[in-house]
């Protein structure tokens, strides 16, 4: 009897509740807990797990990046037949994937390296899938020979990784003396010795990144995929403010959402757009409309859930 | 905080262990927290020698709670704050009394929150088959499930006691493999050892 109960019980109230009716032993629930602990920790793991599935359905919904999505399904698709081709024993090569990311803030190139990270894992091109995001500081020292050392820290850190770094142009600043030439000498350099196992991923506004790249011609050749990351139009960014709010679990009303468009609208036409504008403005509007729904509330003697939910036209303002 | 939990059969001496043993560790009076099984708590405070009359009977299944206490551990030259939990004895079998059933399924949710776990025989008692502190199945099974935990040790008790010898040596023969003290609860022998081994998966 003992063993047709062993399988059937998943959790521990139940064995307490068979030990108090005195149906069990303590000896028997004492096997069962063990049974049960044993098991536990490679469950628990297997949950935190995200599948390839939910990943590709949460790069599904990122709003626009048409492009990023098609290269993934191709990066996809040449790692299946290279496992089928090892198989046959074929000749399989392993992919250069070294990725430039050009655009404007709030484009969602982080967002992407990081989704990118998580699935080259799933597909078996990276070991450990996880993203290191660094910037000039993080690469560059402060005196001759300490630039190296740094950035091979961070190297070292990324591996079975991506090395996501940031305003990348930045390193050519400062011309020949500058000691970002170092760092990415560094970084060329062990790309080529780490190719296996590491992918560096460049990004930046668009201008600057092809200044920079027309600095170093030797850099556009060992960055085989460029990515361009367009601005969103405002009817992208609605989707996307639509999409955050119901993340949080609230909702405009129809009249906020309108003001939200017109808002939207006008900094378009803003000439600090391309700095702080994008999902990142609307990020920020949504933050402070939350903010300030809270502040309209808070003093109100009863509110319902309705109130809760939603964001009115007056709790939106320019950031 | 590190918790450090004490189990064993009915009548192998658990009790008597967490009083001396926190004497022992330089405690002159002793503030135990009992946790009964239907949630409610109290606090009392005893000095050893009345919590041992108190507390400790030479009849099966006189803790029928968890009786804890929070000290001081000495560690080198500074101290660490763990909780020493006293907990109601096992049986092999089913025990006719509700409360006696309800205490044991309590001791079973302690032991799996616990991160050392000093696990009581009665070394008098092991070649013998009648005495409810006798070794039996029970003890097996909870070295299997301790195992799972960092610090589990089995302490043989009752070492003072004719015999014990013994008993000793069925133990050390039945659990090889695990980390065995033979000590004394009474006149507190072997307790360096277990304080040690405490201290050093703390």
């Amino acid at each position: 009897m003992t063993h047709k109960v062993k399988h059937t019980i998943d959790n521990p109230s139940q064995i307490h509740a068979m030990l108090i009716d005195g149906v069990i032993t303590p000896c028997q629930a004492l096997a069962m807990f063990s049974e049960l602990d044993t098991h536990k920790i490679p469950l628990e793991r297997s949950n935190e797990e995200e599948s390839l599935e939910d990943i590709m359905k949460e790069l599904d919904q990122l709003i626009g990046l048409s492009k990023v999505k098609d290269l993934v399904k191709e990066i996809q698709a040449f790692a299946q037949i290279q496992k089928k081709r090892q198989e046959a024993k074929l000749l399989t090569e392993p992919q250069v994937l070294h990725m430039i990311f050009k655009g404007n803030p709030g484009t969602g190139k982080t967002t992407v390296a990081r989704l990118l990270g998580k699935m080259f894992k799933h597909m078996g091109i990276l070991q450990r899938g996880h993203t290191v995001e660094v910037e000039r500081a993080d690469l560059v020292g402060e005196y001759i020979g300490h630039t190296a050392q740094k950035t091979r820290d961070q190297i070292k850190k990324a591996l079975g990784g991506i090395l996501f770094i940031d305003e990348a142009y930045s390193l050519g600043r400062g011309g020949e003396k500058d000691f970002g030439k170092e760092a990415i000498d560094t970084l060329v350099k062990a790309m080529e010795d780490y190719k296996d196992n590491l992918i560096v991923i460049l990004a930046g506004y668009k201008d600057e990144m092809e200044r920079f790249l027309q600095i170093n011609p030797g850099l556009r050749s060992r960055f085989p995929i460029q990515i361009e990351f367009n601005d969103y139009s405002v009817n992208e960014l609605m989707q996307i403010a639509k999409m955050m709010v119901e993340k949080r679990q609230y909702k405009f009303s129809p009249e906020a959402l309108i003001k939200f468009e017109t808002i939207l609208q006008n900094r378009k036409n803003d000439i600090n757009y391309d700095k702080l504008g994008n999902a990142r403005l609307v990020r920020n509007m949504i933050e402070k409309a939350l903010r300030r729904q809270a502040l309209r509330l808070v003093n109100q003697k009863v509110i319902s859930r309705e109130d809760l939910l939603q964001i009115k036209p007056e709790d939106i303002s320019e950031v | 905080m590190k918790q450090c939990t004490i189990i064993g059969k009915t009548n192998v001496g658990k009790t008597l262990f967490l009083i001396n043993f926190a004497e022992y560790l330089g405690l002159k009076s002793l503030d135990i927290n009992f946790a009964f099984n239907e949630g409610s708590e109290k606090f009392k405070n005893f000095s050893c020698k009345n919590a041992i009359s108190n507390l400790v009977d030479e009849n099966p299944h006189k803790t029928r709670c968890i009786q804890s206490m929070t000290l001081d551990f000495p560690m080198g030259k500074g101290k660490k704050k763990i909780k020493l939990v006293d907990t109601a004895g096992f049986i092999d079998g089913i025990h006719p009394d509700l409360e006696v059933r309800k205490a044991i399924s309590q001791t079973l949710s302690i032991i799996r929150d616990s991160d050392i776990i000093l696990h009581i025989i009665d070394a008098y008692a092991a070649k013998k088959q009648d005495l409810p502190s006798s070794m039996g199945e029970v003890d097996y099974q909870i070295a299997q499930f301790a195992q799972l935990k960092r610090g589990y040790a089995i302490l043989a008790n009752k070492m003072d006691l004719a015999g014990a010898e013994e008993g000793l040596r069925k133990i050390k023969e039945e659990f090889s493999g695990h980390v065995i003290f033979p000590i004394s609860a009474l006149y507190k022998r072997g307790f360096k050892e277990v304080k040690t081994f405490v201290a050093r998966n703390i």
